[in-house]
């Protein structure tokens, strides 16, 4: 699907000044510079933790924010700051690894049976009327329980799912595409399926599927938390951020801190990928 | 802490003892619980949310002191044992009723015993293996037994031997006793039982509802029947936290399962009293002790002595701290909690890293040895063990990694030996050591709680135990196996917790006792 | 007459939707790791006695014989009893479905009185603040996931402040509107941000169409516009996409339902999952599927009414 992107740039007429466009605004930029300091946080956790995550002091529990513990420290005594910097690689992980399979899975057939329909645009059909059926968490927590729990079930649950999703938006955005000249025209002129596919109809259809990609990355994290939470995702004493949650909500009251910053990290890096969804909305909007 | 248990005990006592001029009656209590009764029948009832609430709805013909140490007389006003031990005599008070006003009579406990050793009912059968036959005379209850058993007047003080009403039940649509027992239970019949309360409203899953009995036989200290409430009113709140914010908010008058971490601020609340009712609850952890995993690969695990070194290695205290914020202690008898009659009282591996260095050494553990603890997943209190237990046995060179699962598998993986360790708890359902110990390390049983431990010696010493009338010689029995028991090791010997109820200031005179049972026909709330 | 061919077509479609949805249920629940006989008889029970309840299950019947009496049972309407409840799964369900579909149709309602007039006035300011604060209140909500929403309403509103209950759903229309309303807003929370997004622009993109800046250009007065060309535009997106959503808004009451203590079905199918109550999993499940496909059938025929390009062929 790579491929897809690449082409979909080329597509462009002047690819440099709707980046330029897209930095000149704000959020897109915040986006951008949210996103990228969460990688760098995901790559490097070590360099920028102060202590060992794992580390129990048995003497210093849920001490609140310090100097020497900027987040304080949680019912082991491990300091929390640390513990949240370290959740950012498991985490940041979720938001690609949960998505970028579906998405590549669902772009795909969601391509082909909307351009191609017939036999196989009803068998697909019935396929994702009967996935999409199920309310996706419940299908997810079945899908992890059989396979049971981890980070990979987690994510092979997720993408068995969530493919259904994309292909169903792009079926539609390409249905809705093939409705207009330029694919007609295509047909007309003789170009090859392929050629129509990737080269135009994709390109034109995928702007919706990349706009809802950012948002099931920022969804992804809230899913992996919310099965981290479960004890289905991510393991102790890993540092998650759903996990972390689950762990501080029940001192809400009397060590507000616990819960708080990984809540935080959440909304923050769902935020940038929001930020950076809506710019790209802007950015790879059709234009005639 | 300390200080509120006593309070929680010292109320419970006065209550009983001292005559109270103007007793306070009436009201509802409303009680939050973690999670919700499904079907309230003496013999069918296998949940702790089922077993713990029988008693309140059905009485039984013997009752446990309220120390726990002796029986003594409930729906019989007196019995006696023979000299053999083979016959036991029970005395019906007179005059009994069942809740709607219905005569309970020996018909309905030669029923009720019936269907309680019915070995094609309920999963309880077995513990009235001994008993040959039932028979009534007048309001005299013969129960005879084909071999003595020391266990017989504990089993007839317990939940699943309560007495049910015979018409009731025979008058109930079904065709099979299953079906009649869950078409009483889901209309709420109210003259099925002769408790204190009888059922008056059920959402499954949702809510539930006792009212007062007012044919009750047992009388408070105002001389008129028990309970003193109207009415419990109970919800079923599986989240914590919710749990507690509602109490907090005032909605509900006391909360059940207060995870230990919370427990020292609710102490600290003037609206609630934090109670820390005794219990025979031990936390532990069986360990695989078969040659081979499951697998096949070569288990370190069956060395005893590697076994006995994680034990040392384990500052229980620390765990306490952790995971119970102090609110509980070391298991000190290594087959039963401290509070279950004839628990010795050992020095269970009190933490100690040196022995615990010099017997993996003698062992010859590898540094890097992989150990799989089995948790249960979405508990703050498994993940907070695993962490500890890994940083505590790190420095014999065991690497102990984590599997999360749901509670089905875990006692799936524990009946088919898939595990290394695995968390695990117990409550006694029975006043008496037999069943945990026969649970814990009578192979016959379930493999020793699945750890594949097996010894001729403890097996033929509990055989024996199960018909000495000798109290002497059946205390000597069981300190013989609890230090086979301990020496070997089949276990992670962890804590005992209390059970943590937290109820608001008005609220006065609810119990709980050691084997968890909820009592609230002494309770009050004022207004 | 094409509407009524359409609207066969379309249930026609539903069937082997259905059987392929039956057969997804079956064989997830019996490849559920964990025995079922376990969860019935306790840790406790005797290896014979898990036998016992296995054999009187069909649990030990091969799997072709058992999904053809599931299969057969659940066109008759006995979707079997429930393990844990030990009452018959179609009674709990019926116990229960109130309670989840208020609670999601005062999540909608209440998703859409937050979205519509919100996402109106940030599409009309596009790029100033009003637009600005909007939306990032509506991303901060999107990014927070719902338990955690639900625990700080929870703490702050109902146990600190006492506006609400803390939990339970309340008798009558107006006890349930006051115990549901806490639980509600943590599912409408999310949903209207999804809603404001997709409507604002879905809005914009018409207002930047050709024929709209014609209209304007043509002096057509704004409202005239909005009224004729946006208002008609946005609706089929946000019907779609509400919807598309319904299966996110019973995810929602999963998790919301558990938290809030309140009993509908979402927490029931924790519940069973956690239990392996198979009778019941496959009872809320099919619930859940017949809930979805009614409301994809109804958002399909209204889509193609306005659209009638999407039909199918």
């Amino acid at each position: 699907m790579s491929d897809a992107v690449v082409t979909s740039a080329k597509s462009s007429d002047a690819p440099l000044s709707r980046v330029q466009l897209a930095l000149r605004k704000p959020g897109f930029l915040i986006g951008a510079v949210i996103i990228g300091f969460s990688t760098l946080l995901a790559l490097f956790p070590s360099f920028f933790a102060p202590y060992d995550p794992n580390f129990i002091d048995y003497l210093a529990v849920r001490q609140p924010p310090s100097w020497a513990h900027p987040f304080g420290t949680d019912m082991l005594g491990r300091d929390a700051l640390s513990r949240v910097i370290h959740a950012y690689t498991v985490n940041m992980q979720m938001a690609i690894l949960a998505t970028v399979f579906a998405l590549t899975i669902g772009v795909t057939v969601g391509a082909l049976v909307g351009y191609y329909r017939g036999v196989a645009d009803m068998i697909f059909g019935r396929v994702v009327d009967a996935i999409i059926t199920f309310p996706f968490l419940v299908l997810v927590i079945a899908v992890v329980a059989v396979l049971g729990p981890g980070l990979i079930n987690m994510y092979i649950a997720i993408t068995l799912v969530g493919w259904v999703y994309y292909a169903r938006l792009m079926r539609a955005e390409v249905i809705a595409q093939m409705g207009n000249d330029y694919a007609s025209a295509g047909i007309v002129m003789g170009y090859s399926d392929r050629r129509i596919i990737f080269r135009h109809l994709l390109p034109n259809a995928i702007t919706p599927v990349i706009v809802y990609w950012m948002t099931d990355m920022a969804l992804a994290i809230l899913l992996g938390s919310s099965l981290g939470y479960l004890g289905l995702g991510a393991q102790p004493p890993q540092a998650e951020w759903g996990v972390l949650i689950a762990e501080g909500r029940n001192f809400i009251t009397t060590a507000w801190w616990l819960s708080l910053m990984p809540g935080i990290a959440i909304v923050i890096t769902g935020l940038g990928f929001s930020l950076i969804g809506d710019g790209l909305a802007d950015l790879l909007r059709p234009r005639g | 802490m300390t200080r509120t248990l006593m309070a929680a005990a010292l109320a419970a006592t006065t209550a009983l003892v001292m005559p109270v001029a103007a007793q306070e009656r009436g009201g509802t209590m409303n009680f939050a619980r973690y999670d919700g009764s499904r079907l309230i029948d003496p013999i069918y009832a296998d949940r702790n949310p089922d077993i713990w609430m029988v008693g309140s709805l059905f009485d039984t013909l013997l009752r446990s002191s309220d120390d726990g140490k002796s029986i003594v007389g409930g729906l019989a006003e007196s019995f006696e044992v023979s000299e053999d031990g083979k016959t036991v005599k029970l005395m019906l008070q007179s005059g009994l009723k069942f809740a709607d006003g219905s005569a309970l009579e020996a018909d309905d406990v030669l029923f009720s015993l019936d269907r309680a050793r019915n070995g094609d009912l309920g999963p309880w059968s077995g513990m009235l293996g001994s008993v040959s036959d039932v028979t009534a005379d007048g309001n005299t209850i013969t129960v005879s037994l084909s071999q003595p058993d020391p266990t017989i007047l504990s089993m007839l003080a317990t939940f699943n031997t309560a007495i049910v009403n015979k018409d009731v039940f025979e008058a109930a649509e079904g065709a099979t006793d299953q079906e009649k027992s869950a078409a009483i239970f889901a209309t709420a019949s109210a003259g099925v039982g002769s408790g204190a309360f009888y059922m008056c409203g059920f959402e499954q899953g949702a809510s539930m509802d006792f009212c007062a009995n007012e044919h009750h036989w047992e009388m408070g200290a105002d001389g008129k029947p028990l309970p003193y409430l109207d009415k419990v009113h109970f919800e079923i709140i599986p989240d914590d936290a919710t749990r507690i914010l509602k109490l907090q908010a005032g909605e509900v008058d006391a909360v059940e399962f207060v995870p230990f971490s919370r427990v020292a601020e609710l102490d600290a609340d003037p609206a609630i009293n934090m109670n820390l009712y005794p219990s025979t609850r031990i936390i532990y952890s069986p360990i695989n002790t078969r040659e081979t995993r499951a697998d096949g690969s070569a288990n370190p695990l069956n060395d005893v002595r590697v076994r006995q070194a994680i034990n040392y290695a384990t500052n229980k205290d620390a765990l306490i701290g952790l995971v119970l914020q102090g609110a509980g202690q070391p298991m000190t008898a290594p087959l039963m909690s401290s509070s279950t009659r004839l628990a010795s009282k050992l020095d269970l591996y009190s933490y100690d890293m040196d022995k615990a260095m010099a017997l993996v050494k003698e062992a010859g553990i590898e540094a890097g040895t992989k150990v799989t603890l089995t948790t249960l997943a979405g508990s703050s209190d498994d993940a907070t063990i695993f962490a500890a237990l890994q940083q505590m046995w790190a420095p014999l060179g065991i690497d102990l990694v984590v599997e999360q699962v749901d509670g089905a598998t875990r006692g799936a993986k524990n009946r088919s030996g898939e595990f290394d360790i695995h968390t695990y708890g117990w409550v006694d359902d029975v006043n008496d050591p037999s069943q945990v110990t026969g649970w814990l390390g009578y192979s016959p049983v379930r493999n020793a709680v699945g750890t594949g431990w097996e010894s001729d010696k403890f097996n033929a010493l509990f055989e024996a135990s199960g018909t000495e009338m000798d109290q002497a010689a059946r205390a000597q029995q069981y300190a013989d196996m609890q230090k086979i028991y301990a020496d070997a090791a089949p276990l992670l010997f962890m804590y005992e917790t209390p059970f943590s109820v937290a109820v608001s200031t008005a609220v006065d005179g609810y119990v709980q006792t050691p084997l968890g049972a909820n009592i609230f026909s002494r309770a009050t709330v004022s207004k | 007459m094409a509407g009524l061919q359409y609207v066969l077509k379309r249930l026609a479609l539903m069937v082997p939707t259905f059987v392929l949805v039956m057969i997804i249920i079956f064989l997830l629940v019996r490849l559920l790791p964990g025995d079922p006989a376990i969860a019935i008889a306790g840790d406790k029970a005797s290896d014979a006695d898990l036998a016992a309840i296995r054999e009187k299950l069909g649990l030990n019947d091969p799997l072709l014989v058992q999904f053809w009496l599931f299969f057969t049972n659940t066109l008759q309407g006995d979707l079997g009893r429930s393990i844990m409840m030990r009452t018959s799964v179609s009674s709990v369900i019926i116990e229960r479905l109130p309670t989840t579909g208020f609670l999601a149709l005062f999540a909608v309602s209440l998703s859409l009185l937050i979205a519509g007039p919100l996402a109106f006035v940030a599409a009309l300011n596009r790029g100033r603040w009003p637009d600005t604060v909007i939306r990032t209140v509506f991303q901060v909500g999107l990014s927070m996931p719902v338990f955690y929403i639900g625990l700080i309403l929870l703490t702050f509103l109902a146990a600190q402040l006492r506006w609400f209950p803390v939990g339970g759903s309340g008798d009558g229309f107006f006890g349930q509107l006051y115990y549901l309303f806490l639980p509600s807003m943590t599912v409408a929370l999310y949903t209207s941000a999804i809603i404001m997004r997709n409507l604002r622009a879905a809005i914009i993109e018409v207002l930047d169409a050709e024929y709209v800046q014609f209209a304007r250009a043509k002096g057509l007065p704004n409202r005239l516009i909005l009224g004729r060309h946006v208002l008609r535009n946005a609706l089929i997106s946000t019907i779609t996409l509400l919807g598309l959503s319904i299966g996110n808004l019973m995810s929602g009451t999963l998790v919301t339902e558990t938290v809030f203590a309140v009993p509908g079905l979402g927490r029931l199918m924790l519940e069973a999952i956690f239990a392996r109550d198979y009778p019941l999993i496959q009872g809320l499940t099919l619930t859940f599927a017949i809930l979805v496909s009614v409301v994809f059938l109804l958002t399909d025929l209204f889509q193609s009414l306005l659209d009638p390009r999407m039909r199918l062929t």
